[in-house]
């Protein structure tokens, strides 16, 4: 399980992420949601360990990940919210090179590249350089570099950007396979509706604040709204989207 | 000044002077830079070695004229040689400048995807580009020409002789310049438009650096000046026509007066291939930007690859560290281009070295002559790519380096070292073997070979001491590399050193005691470096990201919530961070 006790991100004096406790339980999957800016991505990094927490605490089965930052990231898969990757190398080449930092047996590594750049449809482009990757393509080499070492915990910051439909649909069911053999899986996304059919509970931050932590179906019954699009206006959204549509046209005297 | 030069520069279209300053920056990949970093720092360092350089051969030249008292015998020669060396250095450092900013002229993808649906002539983006670059070339000839044009015209013909001599000086310098550059835009022009685009732009990175070794060599091997007469004989003879800087210290002495008959060819050369080069360069880009700005944009987004065989380093860290260092280097042009000065100068000395084998024709003693060189060779090698590993490839990307990063820092530490090994001493090490097959008697050059391969572990642990991280992985901060101290550091300190070590070592390896005590200092040296950093790393933390030196202490006071986590970098320099 993982656990955000209290967590807060400050940048010169500003809060990002400010006082935020969860829990994404394994078997769950859980969403994280929150309009641009509202800390989803800062705290995605910090419960990785690329940056460090201002206060608070991050537990997985109830060990501080400090206390064994490397156990712990032998455990974590990340997929990033942007796809940076390193442009020189191939798709495979970036595959193996994660497969070799992770120690990970090498036959059975290349196996699984191997199955993975298939699945992916990628096995035709896999020896072209990234640098010349779409989005998608990059976005599933991300995925494939996040799964090839079977993490127990797998963090994925916006994965369906940049991906197709089929693509989409084939990795909305992959995180509910994964959940469902046992592992934990925290996942954000401004697509609500797949995170509505997705996720089994949903944590919604606004300006750095937790203002939801419940199961979709709770939140629907408390709020009385249908969907959770209309629990995210509600709670998250401060603009009226209509009034700011017709001021951007009349700017641009459309 | 600075009043009128921005009155001018309002007369020019809007788009140029916009597109202008926007392919200026683009001679620095900027992406490169630490957050601290400064493009302008980084050129004005380049600019300091070429100007330190100006006024000190310029000094050397006012000291010897001095010393002539005036004796037009001696004045001459020493003129003409100083004339055409500088007119050798000028095309040299245009040659440099052609080959970094290679194919910065031509339209690129991003060029053409950006530019493309916006009302920009295509004739815009050429102007600026080649004032862009012209620029820059502009500000290193200047740099390196300024204090000697003043010398020279001074000297070579008086006060009343000097605004003569000092137009033509500077009209013979860009015409050289010029030249070079034009060739190279020329060559690249035509290949642009003669092969498909993916043909292109695989043979462009190999010309690139033939192009480099073309003019480093062409530098070290053209032949020298010597009196008047041994070079207007050596014109008759038809000897230097082909060297292009002799074609413009012709032009040069045309337009000042006083050209020898003897050297009217050269500079008829010089004219001719001057036109020829301007004429060509000039219609091969106009036809570049008419014609391959379309293809850019239709070639497909992927050009397919084949997968390679790459054998193991090593442990599976060590592979990984060794082939991401290995396939950074070879497809990055940036790290090409800059590792490529360094190693041309290597290159340089080998060539020079086995011109003196290939004359001699027969096995020769092994002495300083070849000594001397490869330790030269050696440390240009290891302390360029060592410079090289500082260059990041990607600091977006690192974020999986970080999150990969699995085993204690050391090993990490352990694969750089091993990377730095096998890409710098090794190659250096095996061109050497093979430079002295022409060498005897063997033991003599096996002793320097295992001699060379202990310098080359010393100076790998050495410019790895205090280093915690991967290579092409941690940020760029200009300042902090001060190249030009480096520089006159490896002229004034390791050059006289390693031509000291040459003689002992040539004394040291005909008696059997001397030569077992310098192989066991050595050996106890380098085992001591690599002992020395084994044992620091073992406490380092890999960083990313370079910072500047502190230079005041916080105290910290400062409102938050907790007090700010401290990080402690492998330099032992602390981080705090900001709450």
């Amino acid at each position: 399980m993982l656990e955000l006790c209290r967590v807060s991100k400050y940048y010169a004096g500003i809060p990002a992420v400010d006082d935020v406790s969860f829990c994404a339980r394994p078997g769950e999957v859980t969403g994280y949601l929150g309009p641009n800016g509202s800390g989803k991505s800062t705290t995605m990094k910090m419960i990785t360990g690329l940056i460090e927490m201002t206060a608070g605490e991050i537990l997985f089965d109830g060990r501080p990940i400090q206390d064994d930052l490397m156990g712990y990231k032998r455990r974590m898969g990340y997929v990033p919210e942007e796809p940076y990757l390193y442009n020189h190398l191939s798709g495979y080449e970036y595959l193996t090179m994660v497969a070799e930092l992770r120690d990970l047996p090498a036959r059975e590594s290349a196996e699984q590249i191997d199955g993975l750049l298939r699945l992916l449809s990628l096995s035709d482009d896999r020896h072209a350089s990234i640098s010349g990757y779409s989005k998608g393509m990059r976005q599933k080499v991300l995925i494939a570099a996040a799964l090839l070492h079977n993490p127990d915990l797998v963090l994925l910051d916006e994965p369906f950007s940049g991906l197709d439909v089929g693509s989409a649909l084939v990795l909305r069911s992959l995180i509910q396979e994964l959940a469902a053999r046992g592992k934990v899986v925290l996942f954000s996304s401004h697509e609500l509706d797949t995170v509505e059919r997705v996720s089994s509970r949903v944590v919604i931050l606004h300006r750095g604040k937790m203002v939801a932590d419940d199961s979709i179906a709770n939140l629907r019954k408390l709020m009385e709204l249908e969907s959770l699009e209309a629990i995210f206006s509600q709670l998250a959204v401060e603009q009226d989207s209509n009034a700011m549509a017709r001021e951007i046209a009349d700017l641009i005297h459309a | 000044m600075k009043h009128i030069i921005t009155r001018l520069a309002e007369k020019l279209p809007l788009e140029f002077r916009v597109l202008y300053g926007q392919f200026l920056l683009r001679v620095v990949d900027l992406e490169a830079l630490s957050l601290e970093g400064d493009v302008t720092g980084l050129l004005g360092q380049m600019a300091g070695i070429l100007i330190l350089y100006g006024v000190l051969t310029t000094l050397g030249l006012l000291i010897a004229v001095g010393r002539l008292s005036g004796l037009s015998a001696g004045l001459i020669p020493l003129l003409w040689k100083t004339q055409q060396s500088f007119l050798s250095t000028t095309m040299l450092v245009a040659g440099l400048i052609a080959v970094i900013s290679w194919d910065n002229i031509f339209p690129d993808r991003r060029d053409v995807m950006v530019l493309g649906p916006l009302p920009v002539r295509p004739l815009a983006i050429l102007l600026a580009k080649t004032a862009a670059c012209g620029a820059v070339l502009g500000i290193a000839v200047l740099s390196l020409n300024l204090p000697m044009s003043l010398a020279l015209s001074l000297v070579a013909g008086g006060i009343p002789h000097f605004p003569r001599n000092f137009a033509v000086y500077w009209w013979t310098t860009a015409a050289a310049s010029i030249f070079v550059y034009g060739a190279v835009l020329a060559l690249q022009g035509f290949m642009a438009l003669l092969l498909e685009r993916r043909w292109f732009l695989r043979l462009s990175a190999v010309t690139q650096l033939g192009a480099f070794a073309f003019f480093l060599a062409s530098y070290f091997l053209e032949p020298g000046i010597g009196a008047p007469a041994m070079t207007v004989a050596a014109a008759d003879q038809g000897m230097l026509n082909r060297w292009p800087s002799f074609w413009f210290f012709a032009m040069l002495h045309r337009l000042s007066g006083g050209l020898p008959t003897a050297l009217d060819g050269l500079a008829r050369r010089a004219w001719t291939g001057l036109a020829v080069v301007v004429c060509a360069a000039a219609v091969s880009l106009a036809l570049c930007y008419l014609r391959t700005m379309k293809k850019t944009v239709e070639e497909p987004d992927l050009m397919p690859g084949r997968r390679g065989w790459a054998p193991r380093f090593g442990s599976r860290l060590q592979t990984a560290i060794v082939r991401f260092s290995v396939r950074a280097l070879a497809r990055s042009r940036q790290h090409r281009v800059v590792y490529a000065f360094f190693l041309s100068a290597a290159f340089a000395i080998a060539v020079s070295t086995l011109k003196a084998e290939l004359t001699s024709g027969v096995r020769r003693p092994l002495t300083t002559d070849l000594m001397m060189p490869t330790f030269v060779m050696m440390c240009l090698s290891v302390v360029g790519l060592r410079s090289i590993f500082s260059l990041p490839v990607s600091l977006r990307a690192n974020w999986i380096l970080q999150v990969t990063q699995l085993r204690a820092s050391e090993h990490y530490i352990a694969a750089t070292r091993r990377a730095l090994l096998l890409m710098a001493a090794l190659p250096v090490w095996v061109v050497v073997a093979l430079l002295s097959l022409g060498y005897r008697p063997w033991p003599h050059v096996a002793v320097h070979l295992v001699v060379l391969a202990l310098v080359g572990s010393i100076l790998t642990d050495l410019s790895l001491v205090g280093v915690s991280k991967i290579p092409f992985a941690c940020s760029y901060l200009p300042g902090k590399s001060n190249i030009q101290y480096m520089f006159w550091a490896f002229v004034v300190v390791f050059v006289p050193i390693a031509m000291e070590f040459s003689n002992y070592e040539q004394r040291a390896i005909r008696h059997p005691r001397p030569c077992a005590v310098m192989l066991a200092v050595l050996g106890t040296m380098a085992t001591g470096v690599w002992a020395f950093n084994r044992r620091r790393s073992k406490l380092a933390a890999l960083y990313y990201e370079e910072l500047p030196t502190v230079v005041i202490t916080t105290l910290g006071l400062n409102s938050g919530p907790l007090r700010a986590p401290i990080e402690m970098h492998g330099t032992g320099e602390a981080e705090i961070h900001p709450s």
